[in-house]
C-alpha cells in the first residue's frame, strides 16, 4: 500500500518534470498556450472535484467565484500598475471575495436539497453575470476589455511556468484537504448526509467550508485565466465556465483530483482539434455535442470517469467510494 | 387448505440496513394470519416487502402459485393483493369518492356492487363521500383505506395495525369489517392489540428483531403464557 | 393608466409562456422528484421545430401542431434515454439532464445553423386593437387566451378525469398509487411527454411574440420556468401559473420602471422563497 503510493507520487513527479523543460525543448507557442489553458483549468476542475466528487454537491453557479477571480485581478492590473506586486494582490482579493461569498451563499442555501440547491447556485450566479453586465463603468459589460499584464508574463514561458506551479501546488494541497480527517468527513457526507449528521458531525459546518475552499481555488484559476488573456468579459461568468469544470470533472473522474486534471487536458486537447478540423467539416464546430454525449454516457455507464475506471481495472484497487451519490427518492 | 400465500426467508435491506433477516410464513386461504411482534420488529417492512415496495434482497414470496419476490408492485396488487398501510395511505387533496375511483381498477358492475357492500360495512364514508380524504377522522381514514383495498377483487389483504390510535368503539367497528371481509378473502393483519388479534386470527406468526421466531394456531399462544410474556410483554 | 394597461398585458402574456414552460416541470417533480434541467431545450426545440413547420406550410398552426408533436417525440426519447437510467438517484439526475440540456441546445444549432431565425406573427394575429387610448397587441391577447385555455384543459383532465386523478394522487403518494395496481412509472412517461408538449407548446408561441429565436433561448427561459416552480410550489399546477403571472408582470414592469433590476427581481424573488419557505408558495400536498 504504502509501496504504491510511491509509486504513484514518482509518476507524477515525472510528468512534472516532463511538462516543466517542455517549454525549454519545445518552442511550440501553440503548446504553451493550449498548455496553460489545461493548467488553468485543471484547477478550476479540481475546484470543482471538491464540490461534486468529494462532497456530492452539485452547484451550477462555479463560474461566479471563476468569475470574480477575473474581473478582481483584470480590474487591479488595470486601474493600478500592471506589476507582480498587484497581481499577487489581486489573487489574494479575489480569494478573499470568494470566500466571503461562498461562505454566505454555502450558510444560506447548502441545507437545501440537491435540486434546490443546484437552482440556487444557477440563479445567484445569473445574478452576479447581470451586476457584470450592468456595471458598466467598472466592467464595460459584455464588450468586456483589454489590460496590461506585468512585464514578468511578456515571455509566454514564464506565465506557463507560474500556472504549472500553482496546478502543482493546489494539487498537493487539495490533496492534504482531502485526505485530512476533515476531507473523510466530506466522503461520508456524500455518502450518506443523515448517517454523518446522527454521528455527531455539523454537516452542514462541513459544506460550507467545501465550498469555500472551492471557491477559493476557483478564483485564483478565474485570475490566471484574466491574465493568460489579458482581456475579460461576462463569459468568464456564464454558465458554459461551469459546464466546461462539470464535464472535465465527470469526464476525468470525479473523487479522484488527478481526474478533472485528465479531463481538462482530454477537453481542452479535443476542442483544439476539433475546432482545427471544423474548418474542412463544419459538422465540428458543434464539437461540444460529442463532449455532452460522452458525458451523459459518463453518468450512467462510466459514473467513475477515466481515471476511476481506469483505477478500478488496472489497479484493481477497489475504491471504496462510490461516485455521484446514490441518495434514494422518498 | 390451500396456501395462498408463502414467505420464504426473506432478507429485506433499506439502504445500509438489514431490517429483515429471515421471515418465513404462510397465509391459508380463508384464514385470517395475524404477524405479532414488538415496536420495530420489521412487522411493517415484512408486508412492504410482499408488496414489492422494499423488495426482498434474498428468499421468496410466492402468491398463489406464482413467484412475485421481484415483481414491480403494480404487478403484485393486480395478481390480487390489496393493501392497507400502516398510515392508511389516504390521498388528502381527493375526495373520499376519488380516493374509491383511483383504487377501482375496473370501473364495472362487480366492482360497483362491491363498493356498495363495503359502504354498507362503512356506512361513515357514505355520509362523507365528497369530502376531502385529508379531513376524515383517523377512524374514517382507517375504514376508506380498507374499502378501497377490498373494493377490488382481491384475493388476499395486507393489513396494518388498523387499530392503532383508535377509539375502542371505532376498534370494534372496524374489527367487525375485517371479521365480515373474512368471509370472501384471505387476511394477513398485523395488529398489537392482543385481545383484538386473538379474537379474529386463525394462525399467528411471531417476529423479533426481523426474524420468525415462532408460529402456529392462534388457540395455541392464547395458552402458550411463556411465549407471550417473553415476546409480546403481556400474558 | 394605457401605459399600466400595456404593461400588464405584456406582463401577462409572458407569464402565459413561462406558465406552459413550468407547468410541465412542476408535475414532473411532483410526481417523480425529478427535476428536469432539460426541459429549456425542449422549450427551444419546439420554438424552432414550429417555426420551420410554420415556414415550410405557411400556416400558423400546423406550425403549432407541429410543434407539440415535437415535443411529444423528443418527451418520449428523453423519459427513455435520460431520465429512466437514472431514477432515484438526484445527483446523477441533475447532471444528466443539465449534460442534454446541453446537447439539445447543440442540436439545434446542427439542424437549423447556429444563426438565430425570424419568426413573424401570422397575418390574422398581426396588428392590434384600438380602444380609446388603450392598445392591445393581437398576439398578445391570443397567447393569454391560449395560456388560459391550456390551463383550463389541464386543470378538468386534473380535477376530473380518472388519470388526473391518478396524476395527483400520484403526487401526494406515489407508494400507494403503485400499491393500488397502478404503472406509476406509465403514467410518469404519460405526464412527462405532456410536460414536454406544452414545453414546446409555449416554445413555437414564444417565436412570433419575440421575432426571433436562438438556441440558448431555451436557457434563459428554464431559469425563469424554475424560479416559477419554485416560488409556486413544486407539483403545484395552480401555483406555478399564479406564479407565472408573478414572474411575469414583476418582470414587465420593472422592465420598464427599473430596468436594471428586471432581470435581478425575479431571482431575488426565488432566493427568498427557497430561504424562508422552501415548500414554495402553494403546496401539492393538502
Ligand atoms: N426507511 C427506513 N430506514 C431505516 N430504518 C428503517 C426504515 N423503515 C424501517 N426501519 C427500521 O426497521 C425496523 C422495523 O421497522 P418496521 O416498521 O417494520 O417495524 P414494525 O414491526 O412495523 O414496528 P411498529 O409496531 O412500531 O409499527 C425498525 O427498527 C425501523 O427503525
Ligand atoms: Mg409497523
Amino acid at each position: 500500500m504504502k509501496n504504491k503510493f510511491q509509486w504513484n507520487n514518482l509518476f507524477l513527479a515525472i510528468i512534472v518534470i516532463v511538462l516543466a523543460v517542455f517549454p525549454l525543448v519545445s518552442d511550440s507557442r501553440t503548446w504553451t498556450i493550449l498548455l496553460t489553458q489545461i493548467f488553468i483549468f485543471s484547477i478550476l476542475a479540481m475546484s470543482y472535484d471538491i464540490l461534486l466528487g468529494y462532497t456530492g454537491i452539485v452547484s451550477f453557479g462555479h463560474a461566479m467565484f471563476f468569475g470574480m477571480g477575473a474581473y478582481t485581478t483584470a480590474v487591479m492590473l488595470k486601474r493600478m500598475e500592471p506589476t507582480i506586486g498587484v497581481f499577487i494582490l489581486s489573487i489574494v482579493c479575489g480569494m478573499l471575495l470568494a470566500a466571503l461569498i461562498s461562505f454566505f451563499i454555502g450558510l444560506m442555501t447548502l441545507r437545501l436539497k440537491s435540486h434546490f440547491f443546484a437552482m440556487l447556485t444557477l440563479a445567484v450566479s445569473g445574478l452576479f453575470l447581470v451586476l457584470a453586465e450592468k456595471w458598466r463603468t467598472v466592467t464595460h459589460g459584455n464588450d468586456g476589455f483589454t489590460f496590461k499584464a506585468p512585464e514578468f508574463f511578456k515571455d509566454r514561458m514564464m506565465f506557463y511556468f507560474v500556472t504549472l506551479i500553482c496546478l502543482v501546488l493546489v494539487y498537493l494541497l487539495l490533496r492534504r484537504f482531502v485526505n485530512s480527517p476533515f476531507g473523510r468527513v466530506l466522503v461520508a457526507i456524500r455518502e450518506n448526509e443523515q448517517r454523518t449528521k446522527s454521528l455527531g458531525f455539523n454537516t452542514l459546518h462541513y459544506k460550507v467550508i467545501a465550498s469555500v475552499v472551492a471557491g477559493v481555488i476557483a478564483s485564483l484559476a478565474g485570475s490566471l485565466y484574466a491574465v493568460s488573456l489579458r482581456f475579460v468579459n461576462t463569459s468568464v461568468l456564464t454558465m458554459d465556465i461551469t459546464l466546461d469544470a462539470l464535464l472535465m470533472t465527470i469526464i476525468g473522474g470525479v473523487g479522484t483530483l488527478i481526474g478533472p486534471i485528465v479531463g481538462a487536458g482530454v477537453i481542452e486537447l479535443a476542442q483544439h482539434y476539433l475546432s482545427g478540423l471544423a474548418k474542412e467539416y463544419p459538422i465540428f464546430e458543434r464539437w461540444i455535442i460529442f463532449f455532452g454525449i460522452v458525458y451523459i454516457l459518463a453518468v450512467i455507464f462510466f459514473p467513475r470517469g477515466i481515471v476511476g475506471t481506469v483505477r478500478e481495472k488496472f489497479w484493481k484497487r477497489k475504491t471504496k467510494t462510490r461516485p455521484l451519490g446514490k441518495e434514494e427518492v422518498s | 387448505m390451500k396456501t395462498l400465500l408463502k414467505v420464504d426467508g426473506i432478507h429485506t435491506h433499506i439502504g445500509q440496513y438489514h431490517i429483515l433477516q429471515g421471515i418465513s410464513f404462510e397465509a391459508r386461504e380463508g384464514e385470517v394470519s395475524v404477524l405479532l411482534g414488538r415496536n420495530g420488529a420489521g412487522k411493517t417492512t415484512t408486508l412492504k416487502t410482499i408488496m414489492g415496495l422494499t423488495p426482498a434482497s434474498k428468499g421468496a414470496v410466492q402468491f398463489d402459485g406464482q413467484e412475485i419476490t421481484k415483481k414491480a408492485t403494480y404487478t403484485i396488487a393486480n395478481a390480487g393483493i390489496g393493501y392497507v398501510p400502516e398510515d392508511q395511505g389516504i390521498f388528502g387533496d381527493l375526495t373520499v369518492e376519488e380516493n374509491m375511483k383511483v383504487a377501482m381498477r375496473k370501473e364495472d358492475e362487480a366492482a360497483f356492487a362491491r363498493q356498495d357492500y363495503v359502504l354498507g360495512l362503512f356506512p361513515d364514508l357514505k355520509k362523507f363521500w365528497k369530502k376531502d380524504g385529508g379531513h376524515l377522522s383517523g377512524g374514517q381514514k382507517q375504514m376508506l383505506s380498507m374499502a378501497r383495498a377490498f373494493v377490488n377483487d382481491s384475493k388476499l389483504l395486507l393489513i396494518d395495525e388498523p387499530s392503532k390510535g383508535l377509539a375502542p368503539i371505532v376498534v370494534e367497528k372496524v374489527m367487525e369489517a375485517i371479521t365480515e371481509m373474512k368471509k370472501s378473502t384471505t387476511i394477513v393483519l398485523v395488529e398489537q392489540n392482543f385481545i383484538m388479534a386473538s379474537r379474529i386470527g386463525d394462525r399467528y406468526t411471531l417476529i423479533d428483531d426481523g426474524e420468525t421466531v415462532h408460529a402456529g394456531d392462534m388457540a395455541d399462544l392464547i395458552r402458550n403464557e411463556e411465549i407471550k410474556r417473553k415476546y409480546l410483554g403481556i400474558g | 393608466m394605457e401605459l399600466l394597461i400595456n404593461l400588464t398585458v405584456n406582463g401577462l402574456a409572458t407569464g402565459m409562456l413561462i406558465f406552459l414552460l413550468a407547468s410541465g416541470l412542476t408535475l414532473i417533480f411532483g410526481l417523480m422528484s425529478v427535476l428536469n434541467f432539460a426541459h429549456g431545450g425542449l422549450f427551444a426545440w419546439g420554438a424552432f421545430s414550429g417555426v420551420w413547420f410554420y415556414t415550410i406550410s405557411g400556416s400558423f398552426i400546423i406550425g403549432i401542431l407541429g410543434a407539440i408533436l415535437t415535443g411529444i417525440i423528443l418527451g418520449f426519447i428523453t423519459e427513455k434515454l435520460i431520465i429512466t437510467p437514472v431514477y432515484g438517484n438526484h445527483v446523477q439526475q441533475i447532471l444528466i439532464t443539465l449534460g442534454f440540456m446541453l446537447v439539445l441546445a447543440e442540436m439545434l444549432k446542427v439542424v437549423w445553423g447556429p444563426n438565430q431565425i425570424a419568426a413573424k406573427v401570422p397575418s390574422y394575429l398581426a396588428g392590434s386593437w384600438e380602444f380609446g387610448d388603450v392598445l392591445i397587441i393581437k398576439y398578445r391577447l391570443f397567447i393569454i387566451i391560449v395560456g388560459f385555455v391550456v390551463f383550463g384543459i389541464f386543470q378538468y383532465m386534473l380535477q376530473k378525469t380518472k388519470i388526473g386523478l391518478i396524476v395527483r394522487a400520484g403526487v401526494m403518494d406515489k407508494d400507494m398509487v403503485q400499491s393500488l395496481g397502478i404503472n406509476i412509472k406509465r403514467v410518469f412517461l404519460y405526464v412527462f411527454m405532456a410536460g414536454a408538449a406544452l414545453a414546446a407548446l409555449s416554445g413555437v408561441l414564444f417565436a412570433p411574440y419575440s421575432g426571433v429565436i436562438y438556441a440558448e433561448m431555451g436557457f434563459e427561459f428554464a431559469i425563469l420556468a424554475f424560479i416559477v416552480v419554485v416560488i409556486g410550489g413544486m407539483g403545484s399546477f395552480p401555483g406555478s401559473l399564479f406564479a407565472a403571472i408573478l414572474v411575469g408582470l414583476a418582470g414587465s414592469y420593472m422592465a420598464y420602471y427599473v430596468p436594471a433590476l428586471s432581470l435581478a427581481v425575479n431571482m431575488l424573488l426565488m432566493a427568498i422563497v427557497l430561504i424562508f419557505r422552501p415548500q414554495g408558495l402553494f403546496t401539492a400536498k393538502g
